[in-house]
C-alpha cells in the first residue's frame, strides 16, 4: 500500500520535475537569445560594461562553486583573477601571441596555482582557510609592484590584440566573454551529475560517509580548490582582455572580497542568471561606491564582517531554496 | 583452525583500545566469515560503535591486528578499506540532501567509475555509457531493497525507513565483499524493521561478509547465524542464537537487564 503511494507520488513529481525543466531550458535560451542580439541595440559604454559582467560573473562563479562544492569561502580568489589576466598580458607582450594561446594558459597556470595553495592547506577549513587565503590577497599587490620587470608595476599592462582581426574590438570583447560565460554553465550544468561532482557534494555534506566510500577529504578539497582557482583565472584572463589593459588597481585587497560578496548576491547558485546577477553586482557596485570616498574601505569592511559571519558555508545553505541542488 | 578464519573473512584478533584512561575495548577478537550474517549486540556504551570503527578505519586500536581475506587491514584509513571492498552504514542517516536518492546511491560506485576529469566537464560518449549502466546498477540495487519507486526524491521528503534502507542500497551497489551495518533498525517501527529484516536475508550471498551491530536483541537472535555479545569492552560469549539464548553471562548483563523492564 505504501509503496504504490510512493509510486504515485513520485511519478507526479517526476512529471512537474520534467515541465519545470522545460520551462528553464526555455527561459535560458531565451536569455541566451537577448545577449547574443544585445549588440545590435546597445553599442559604446553599455557594451564594455556587459563584457565586463560577464567576465566578472566567471570570477563569481569560481567563489560559488567553491562554496557549492567544498562548503568553503575564499576571501582571495582575486589572486588567481590577476594571475590569469596578466598571463594574457605578459604572453602578449612577451611573446606577441593573442588569447588564443594565453586563454588555455591561464586556466593550467589558475590550475598550477590552486594546487599549490590547496595542497599544504587541505587539513585547513571554515575561517581558517579564509583567513589563509586573505594571506593570497594581501600578498598579491606586492607581488604585481615588485615583478615591475614583468607585470609593468603601478602602469600595468595594455592588452591590444585581437581573437579574430578584422572584427571590431568591442564586439569581440562581448562575444568572447559572453561566448565562454555560456560554455562555463554549460559544463558546470554538466558536472553536477558527473561522477566527482556528485563525489565532492558527498564529501561535503557527509565526509564520514564519504570517505567510507573511498572519497578522501583531502582529495575533496584539493580538487575543488583547483577547480575554483583554474576558473578564476579563466574569468581573470577574460577581465583582462575585455577591459584591454591589467594594472594593480584592479586587484586590491578589496576585489577578492568583493568576488566574495558578488557570491553571496547570486546565492551561491552556478546557473547563469544567477551568475549574471553576481557579476552586474561586482561591474557596477564599485562604480557607484567610488563616490562614497573615504567611505569605501569601511563599506567592504562592513561586507566583510557580514560574510564572514552569514556565510560560514554551512550556515549560508540553510538560507537557500531547498529543490535542486545548484 | 585458526588459518581458515584468518585467510577467509573479516578478521579482528585481540584488539584494544583506549582513549586517554579510558579502555574502550579489551583484547576484543571476532572473526566474521562470508556466507553467515554475524550479529554484534551489547548494551549501551559495551564499545559496540568503537569495536565497529574499528573494522571501518575510522579508529585505530592500539594493540591487535585485523585482516580481510588474508589483507592485513592494520593502518588502513575508511577509504583504503572500501577499497579492499568493506563498505558500512551509519547510524546516524549519512545522505546528502542536495541529491535524490538514486545520485546518493551513485556515489557508492565512485570508486568503480573511470571516467575522468575531462568528461566531469565535457560530455564524451563513453562518459554517456557508463552513466547508463552505473544509474542501472543503482536502480537495480534499490529496487532489490523495494524502494525504487522513490529514486527521483530527495532525502528530506522520505521516511527514516527509506533512507535506512537507501543506505544499505548504497553499501551494496558497488558489490562489496564485506558488509558493515550499524544499528540499521534505529528509529525504525515494528513494519519497517521486518522490511529491513527480509532485505538483508535476501542481500545475503556465500561469499558475502555481513555483519550488524544492534541493541535490539530481537532483531539480532531472529536475524543472526552467528552473534558476539560485548560488554564493558569484553566479548563475553559468542555463539548461535540459542547458544547466546542459555548464556548465563548473556542472561546476567544483557537479557536479564531487559527481563527486568
Amino acid at each position: 500500500m505504501a509503496v504504490s503511494d510512493l509510486a504515485q507520488t513520485s511519478k507526479a513529481e517526476l512529471s512537474v520535475r520534467g515541465g519545470r525543466v522545460d520551462a528553464a531550458r526555455l527561459s535560458m535560451l531565451a536569455l541566451v537569445a537577448i545577449l547574443l542580439l544585445a549588440p545590435l541595440l546597445a553599442g559604446g559604454f553599455l557594451l564594455y560594461s556587459l563584457s565586463l559582467c560577464f567576465a566578472n560573473a566567471l570570477a563569481v562563479l569560481s567563489v560559488s562553486m567553491l562554496v557549492r562544492y567544498g562548503g568553503e569561502v575564499s576571501i582571495g580568489h582575486s589572486f588567481f583573477v590577476a594571475l590569469g589576466a596578466y598571463a594574457v598580458a605578459i604572453v602578449e607582450h612577451r611573446l606577441g601571441l593573442s588569447i588564443v594561446v594565453s586563454l588555455p594558459l591561464a586556466i593550467l597556470l589558475g590550475a598550477g596555482a590552486g594546487f599549490v595553495f590547496a595542497f599544504p592547506s587541505r587539513r585547513l577549513s571554515g575561517i581558517y582557510l579564509a583567513v589563509a587565503t586573505m594571506a593570497l590577497a594581501l600578498a598579491l599587490p606586492e607581488i604585481l609592484i615588485g615583478f615591475e620587470k614583468f607585470t609593468g608595476g603601478f602602469e600595468g599592462l595594455y592588452i591590444a590584440q585581437d581573437l579574430i582581426p578584422g572584427i571590431p574590438k568591442a564586439l569581440q570583447r562581448y562575444y568572447v566573454a559572453l561566448g565562454v560565460l555560456v560554455i562555463v554553465c554549460l559544463a558546470l550544468a554538466h558536472f553536477r551529475k558527473s561522477a566527482q561532482g556528485l563525489a565532492l557534494l558527498m564529501a561535503q555534506a557527509q565526509p564520514r560517509a564519504a570517505e567510507a566510500m573511498g572519497i578522501t577529504r583531502s582529495w575533496a578539497r584539493i580538487s575543488i580548490f583547483t577547480l575554483s582557482a583554474a576558473l578564476a583565472s579563466l574569468a581573470g584572463a577574460l577581465t583582462g582582455f575585455a577591459s584591454s589593459t591589467v594594472s594593480p588597481n584592479s586587484f586590491t585587497f578589496f576585489s577578492g572580497v568583493f568576488l566574495l560578496v558578488g557570491s553571496v548576491v547570486s546565492l551561491n547558485r552556478l546557473s547563469l542568471p544567477a551568475a549574471l546577477v553576481g557579476g552586474a553586482f561586482i561591474t557596477l557596485v564599485p562604480t557607484y561606491l567610488a563616490q562614497a570616498g573615504d567611505w569605501v574601505p569601511i563599506l567592504y569592511g562592513v561586507a566583510l564582517v557580514v560574510v564572514t559571519l552569514v556565510a560560514n558555508a554551512g550556515d549560508l545553505r540553510r538560507f537557500l531554496p531547498r529543490g535542486r541542488g545548484r | 583452525m585458526m588459518e581458515a578464519g584468518t585467510s577467509e573473512g573479516l578478521v579482528a584478533e585481540g584488539i584494544s583500545l583506549a582513549f586517554g584512561g579510558l579502555h574502550v575495548l579489551n583484547d576484543v577478537s571476532l572473526t566474521l566469515r562470508p556466507g553467515v550474517i554475524t550479529g554484534l549486540i551489547g548494551p549501551n556504551g559495551a564499545g559496540k560503535t568503537s569495536l565497529f570503527n574499528c573494522l571501518t578505519g575510522l579508529y585505530h586500536g592500539q594493540r591487535g591486528r585485523s585482516s580481510f581475506a588474508g589483507t592485513l587491514l592494520n593502518g588502513l584509513g575508511p577509504a583504503q578499506r572500501a577499497a579492499c571492498g568493506i563498505t558500512r552504514s551509519f547510524q546516524n542517516l549519512a545522505m546528502c540532501p542536495d541529491l535524490s536518492l538514486l545520485e546518493n546511491v551513485l556515489v557508492g560506485l565512485t570508486l568503480k567509475r573511470r571516467s575522468g576529469w575531462f568528461s566531469a566537464f565535457v560530455p564524451t560518449p563513453a562518459l554517456r555509457a557508463e552513466q547508463k549502466e552505473v544509474e542501472r546498477r543503482a536502480m537495480a540495487a534499490l529496487s532489490e531493497l523495494g524502494i525504487a519507486s522513490a529514486a527521483h526524491d530527495k532525502p528530506s521528503d522520505l521516511p527514516p525507513g527509506t533512507l535506512r534502507l537507501a543506505e544499505i542500497a548504497r553499501a551494496i551497489v558497488c558489490e562489496p565483499r564485506a558488509i558493515l551495518l550499524d544499528e540499521p533498525a534505529a528509529g525504525l517501527n515494528a513494519v519497517e524493521t521486518r522490511d529491513l529484516m527480509r532485505a538483508l536475508k535476501r542481500l545475503m550471498r556465500p561469499d558475502l561478509v555481513l555483519l550488524v551491530v544492534e541493541h535490539d536483541m530481537d532483531l539480532i537472535m531472529e536475524l543472526c547465524e552467528q552473534i558476539y555479545v560485548l560488554n564493558f569492552g569484553q566479548m563475553i560469549a559468542s555463539g548461535t542464537p540459542a547458544e547466546i539464548r542459555a548464556h548465563p553471562d548473556v542472561i546476567r548483563v544483557y537479557l536479564g537487564d531487559d527481563a527486568d523492564d
